[in-house]
């Protein structure tokens, strides 16, 4: 029975995606079953497509952006909470963090609006903007990775041997958290990249014409022909994919190491 | 080097736990194992000598100088940790030259140094390996070695050996009092176990709810306990209340026995201790302190043999070597030993401890 579930399950998820990959290799696809024909025309049209090229640089820089914001942002606020100081302090950062997540993209976005279009800040449809609305989305997951983890490693107790050998905080930080802290980094900075890759409803809202990330011009793409909508979002699919094992070999690498270098084990 | 505690309070956020007006002192070169259950402030103590935690009264001097309000990273104390916290990342000898780095040496001296320190501590040629690849008894080496490569001004040891199964713990035990005495370094241990307590310590200071309850040498500690509850704590004993009867009897469930001259007042109310071991066997020549027993429990412990007997009004814990049964024991007077009046622990008990010894 559960492998019953399980199938369909698999099924409801899969088909889809192996309609869309298919459709993207289909000549002509009208009310038939399947496909009819066999070419590559579409993901040539694609590649030829200059606003579909924009996007998927503008994409590629929106993450890195993103990823880069978030690391430097994200370590340092993760360490704060880490070692936080009064119980209520961490609290707080804690809601102020998670925030994000509460809030609907889509109130983001109509937020962003309000207040962007006004003549003192006039940056609606920036580039600068859709990178802010990133970070801001994806930073709590980042944070939520790196503090769990900070308590995994048992950080404290490496932290006070620190302190007792002669180490300032900077040595602290830089010879002891950073080093620790870099698999579960580069972990929840994939995660943060899989999420800002597939990120529609804020970028929908508040991208400028010439900013567009992809999923945003993918939606044109369904105004056309069907196979170029399936290319379209094969593409998509693949660097989501891409993303998300990049991710669970770097967190596996991660749990092999990290969990099992614990020092303290006894032997 | 000297460390000392004088009236050091502290009581952790929110709960009754902490330490009450501790005063303790360690002198150059000096062993002192801090022992008693979980939760009284063994381990509290060291965090506030360490700097981890600031006293709400009280000073901490290092050498005479009152280190307070110091830092721990400026304290200069090697500090062990249960968990021996060593850092994964890094080498075996870059984790014992990390406080050389800390301290601006250059590569190569460190290293030097480093392997050094490895090679005083038994772990030659393992410098290049990981901590995670080491055996508990080698990462605890790791540990201490990293403790001791920045010539620190005293030793702190939070139950370094309790991850340790008790083969290794016993070779461990001679270990770091072997490296504790070539440096000199006045060194504070703590440990629940009191064996290990026993044999390592130059003195030994026994912790109950936050306070010092006795400090004393292990001999002191084990044959002149304050209270009941160290006597039981450390070894096992034989406790009966009893009312002095004469200048050199009381009276107690078992009867009348007879002890050294003792100094107490006619109808004293009184506690009695006697160590398993000084019960001996057979009734004795004059028939002082002699009874008819019957075995209960005959426990073979390889070296020595402990056994249960009962007799008229009580049991009697014993531990001998011989194997033969035996149907009677006694109790030479000169061990049984009166526990101090006061069944309360006084106010000031750490400080007058401190002072001269027992009261």
């Amino acid at each position: 029975m559960n492998l019953g579930i399980t199938l369909a399950y698999l099924v409801y998820l899969g088909l889809p995606l192996v309609l869309l990959a298919i459709g993207s290799f289909g000549k002509v696809w009208s009310n038939t079953l399947l496909p009819t024909g066999l070419t590559l025309d579409w993901y040539g049209q694609l590649a030829h497509d200059g606003s579909f090229r924009r996007a998927f640089l503008v994409s590629l820089e929106v993450v890195v952006a993103t990823c880069l914001l978030c690391a430097a942002v994200g370590l340092p606020v993760a360490y704060a909470l880490h070692r936080g100081a009064a119980r209520g302090v961490q609290l707080l950062a804690r809601i102020v963090s998670l925030l994000p997540v509460a809030v609907p993209p889509l109130v983001l976005g109509f937020g962003f609006i309000l207040v962007f279009s006004s003549d003192a800040l006039p940056w609606l449809g920036s580039l600068g903007l859709l990178i802010a609305g990133h970070t801001v989305l994806v930073l709590p997951y980042l944070l939520q990775t790196l503090t769990s983890d900070m308590r995994l490693l048992r950080l404290d107790a490496q932290e006070l041997a620190a302190e007792s050998l002669g180490a300032d905080f900077w040595h602290r930080f830089i010879d002891v958290v950073v080093p620790s802290m870099r698999h579960s980094l580069l972990s929840g900075l994939i995660m943060a990249a899989a999420l800002s890759i597939g990120e529609f409803q804020l970028s929908n809202l508040i991208a400028g014409f010439l900013a567009r990330p992809y999923p945003v011009v993918l939606l044109q793409a369904f105004y056309g022909a069907t196979g170029f909508a399936c290319a379209a979002t094969v593409v998509l699919l693949a660097l989501a994919l891409l993303a998300a094992a990049s991710g669970a070999l770097t967190a596996g690498a991660a749990a092999a190491t990290g969990g099992g270098r614990a020092a303290g084990l006894p032997g | 080097m000297t460390i000392e505690l004088q009236d050091v309070s502290f009581t952790y956020p929110g709960s009754q736990a902490g330490v009450e007006r501790v005063s303790l002192r360690l002198g150059a070169g000096e062993l002192v194992v801090v022992i008693g259950p979980s939760g009284c402030g063994k381990s509290t103590l060291l965090g506030l000598i360490a700097g981890f935690l600031k006293p709400a009264e009280g000073r901490i001097l290092i050498d005479g100088d009152d280190v307070t309000d110091l830092p721990p990273r400026q304290r200069q104390l090697g500090v062990v940790f249960q968990s021996y916290a060593l850092f994964p990342h890094m080498a075996v000898w870059e984790n014992v030259a990390y406080p050389l780095k800390v301290r601006g040496f250059g590569k190569a001296e460190r290293k030097r140094q480093a392997e050094d320190v490895l090679n005083r501590v038994g772990l030659a040629g393992l410098a290049e390996r990981s901590p995670a690849s080491l055996s508990g008894g080698q990462q605890q080496r790791v540990a201490l070695a990293r403790a001791l490569a920045f010539v620190p001004k005293a030793l702190l040891l939070d139950e370094p050996l309790s991850a340790l199964d008790a083969a290794l713990r016993a070779g461990m035990r001679d270990e770091i009092r072997r490296l504790q005495r070539l440096q000199n370094l006045p060194t504070l241990h703590i440990t629940h176990d009191q064996e290990e307590a026993l044999s390592m310590a130059d003195r030994v200071a026994v912790m109950q709810q936050g306070r010092i309850v006795q400090v004393g040498t292990p001999q002191a500690l084990y044959d002149a306990p304050l209270t009941r509850e160290i006597a039981e704590f450390v070894g096992h004993a034989n406790l009966w209340d009893g009312t002095v009867s004469g200048p050199d009897t009381v009276r107690t469930a078992l009867g009348e026995l007879r002890t050294l001259p003792h100094g107490q007042p006619q109808g004293a109310p009184v506690q009695l201790l006697v160590r398993p071991e000084r019960v001996a066997l057979g009734r004795d020549a004059n028939g002082v302190n002699s009874f008819a027993c019957r075995m209960l429990r005959d426990r073979f412990a390889g070296p020595v043999r402990r056994y249960d007997v009962e007799v008229t009004g009580g049991i009697l814990l014993g531990e001998t070597g011989e194997r033969e049964p035996f149907a009677a024991v006694h109790i030479p007077p000169a061990h049984i030993h009166l526990l101090p009046q006061t069944r309360t622990i006084p106010e000031s008990a750490s400080t007058r401890v401190e002072r001269g010894g027992t009261p």
